[in-house]
């Protein structure tokens, strides 16, 4: 009867309305764990390694819905566009309903869209809800021989305690390249900005650098377009234009560690 | 010695003289006047409370609920929510001799999140001014609502009211997002439902 009763309030509460807390991180079954329901739709359409790997890259829709619906609109007239990577900040607040907010967008991208979570998604109940919604904080895939590796880079909000990022666990993602030829870094804050924890900076890059088939860094959270190589090591740092610049990157990959970069421009809608 | 007792005893008789003359149903000013629960509307699965009607025609309410959030809900230990609320209702309109509808109530309330997993954001942690404006363990909320109301009398010949309530509402962090979304976000979206009943004591 209890269950039952725990039921009906869930049912209820899926439509929205009937809330106990903003910070809750229930949602309704088909929008837990979208990290692995988007993998499972990419790898539903195999890619081989010799292909080019083809996405979009751009950060921070926190809070820009009418953007979100203008840059869905936008992605959909590409063609031969694999995923979408959001380089965090889902959310402004790291409350649920924000991270669905954005989800009933970005759902209608014809293609898999893949996050990392953002220091504004970490604020409040934020890690439990993102685990929620989206699934874990550090976590890694492979499609088309290249090798994801997405990482919670948000040290500010763990005050700095030299365990943000997870370095042991970046160094084992990077060092295990069974069947990759590429590998790609994804987090939110770049460790060239003042919220990255400073003593984890160059041991950070150290990591990176250890790579050899790093084919580049991609992160979010200062809202704008960089393409450089800060710490003069070879290894070439991308960021991410935010929703609110109504611009975004579409990255192609091929080869061992070639790339090239377009920029788009997406319009608001009449 | 026995001059204390004859004031004590002289004391106690005004007292007692002075709760018979007194109407039954007047109590002190702070003995609360009703008892509240509620499901919902952003402040626990379940809150309980209490609360006084105030004013001349009792039309404001001002209510103190603790809400409980299982940790089903929150992704690990339960919530604890304190809300104060006020509940302004202009209209009694009676239906019949027991029955009345309040068909409009205005609200606001604060609440109180203290829990250890709510990862503070006001602690100073970005340098650049005002990064996290807003606090993550209070939420203001305002609301729109009505009431159903059902008068009966006690048994001693007071007379009371129980009534259900609904509040439809959203707190200031959806306002802001609806704000700077006006084609992106519906009103819609950015309600919450609650449901209550109150019932005087």
């Amino acid at each position: 009867m209890q269950v039952s009763g725990l039921l009906g309030m869930c049912a209820l509460s899926s439509c929205g309305l009937l809330e106990f807390s903003p910070n809750q991180t229930l949602v309704p079954a088909a929008e837990r764990q979208l990290t692995t329901q988007n993998l499972i739709r990419l790898t539903s359409r195999p890619k081989q390694e010799s292909d080019t790997l083809r996405f979009v890259f751009i950060g921070d829709c926190q809070r820009f819905y009418d953007e979100a619906e203008d840059f869905v609109a936008s992605v959909n007239q590409q063609r031969k566009i694999d995923f979408v990577i959001i380089a965090g900040d889902i959310s402004d607040f790291g409350l649920v309903r924000e991270m669905r907010w954005i989800h009933h967008r970005l759902r209608k991208l014809n293609v898999p869209y893949l996050t990392v979570i953002g220091n504004h998604d970490e604020v409040g109940n934020g890690r439990a809800v993102y685990e929620s919604v989206f699934g874990p904080l550090n976590y890694s895939f492979v499609y088309g021989g290249t090798k994801f590796i997405c990482l919670d880079t948000n040290g500010r909000e763990y005050g700095f305690q030299g365990q943000v990022p997870d370095l042991g666990w970046l160094g084992k993602q990077l060092a295990d390249t069974a069947n990759t030829r590429r590998s790609i870094v994804l987090c939110h804050v770049p460790p060239t900005d003042e919220d990255f924890d400073p003593n984890l900076v160059q041991p950070y890059a150290r990591t990176i650098r250890s790579s050899r088939q790093l084919v580049f860094h991609l992160s979010g959270h200062i809202h704008r377009f960089t393409n450089g190589q800060p710490f003069h090591d070879s290894v070439q740092y991308l960021t991410a234009y935010n929703f609110r610049k109504r611009h975004y990157n579409i990255l192609s990959v091929w080869g061992r560690r070639k790339f090239n970069l377009e920029t788009v421009a997406y319009a608001p809608a009449l | 010695m026995r001059t204390y007792s004859l004031i004590i005893s002289f004391l106690l008789f005004c007292l007692s003289g002075h709760a018979q003359v007194t109407e039954p149903s007047r109590q002190p000013w702070y003995v609360p006047e009703h008892a509240v629960l509620q499901t919902a509307g952003g402040i626990g699965m379940i809150a309980g409370g209490v609360g006084y009607a105030l004013g001349a025609h009792r039309r404001f309410d001002a209510d103190v609920l603790i809400g409980y959030v299982p940790g089903t809900y929150t992704g690990d230990r339960a919530f604890g929510i304190f809300t104060l609320k006020g509940t302004y209702s202009p209209f009694t309109l009676p239906v019949d001799t027991h029955w009345q509808i309040k068909p409009l109530a205005i609200g606001a309330l604060i609440n109180y999140t203290p829990s250890q997993m709510l990862n503070r954001s006001r602690d100073d942690k970005y340098s650049y001014k005002n990064y996290y404006w807003w606090g993550s363990t209070v939420r203001l909320g305002a609301f729109l609502g009505g009431r159903v109301g059902y008068g009966f009398n006690t048994r001693t010949g007071r007379k009371r009211v129980a009534s259900a309530y609904y509040e439809l509402g959203t707190n200031d962090l959806y306002f802001v997002s609806l704000l700077t979304n006006t084609k992106g976000l519906a009103l819609g979206q950015i309600l919450t439902l609650g449901l209550g009943v109150k019932v005087d004591f």
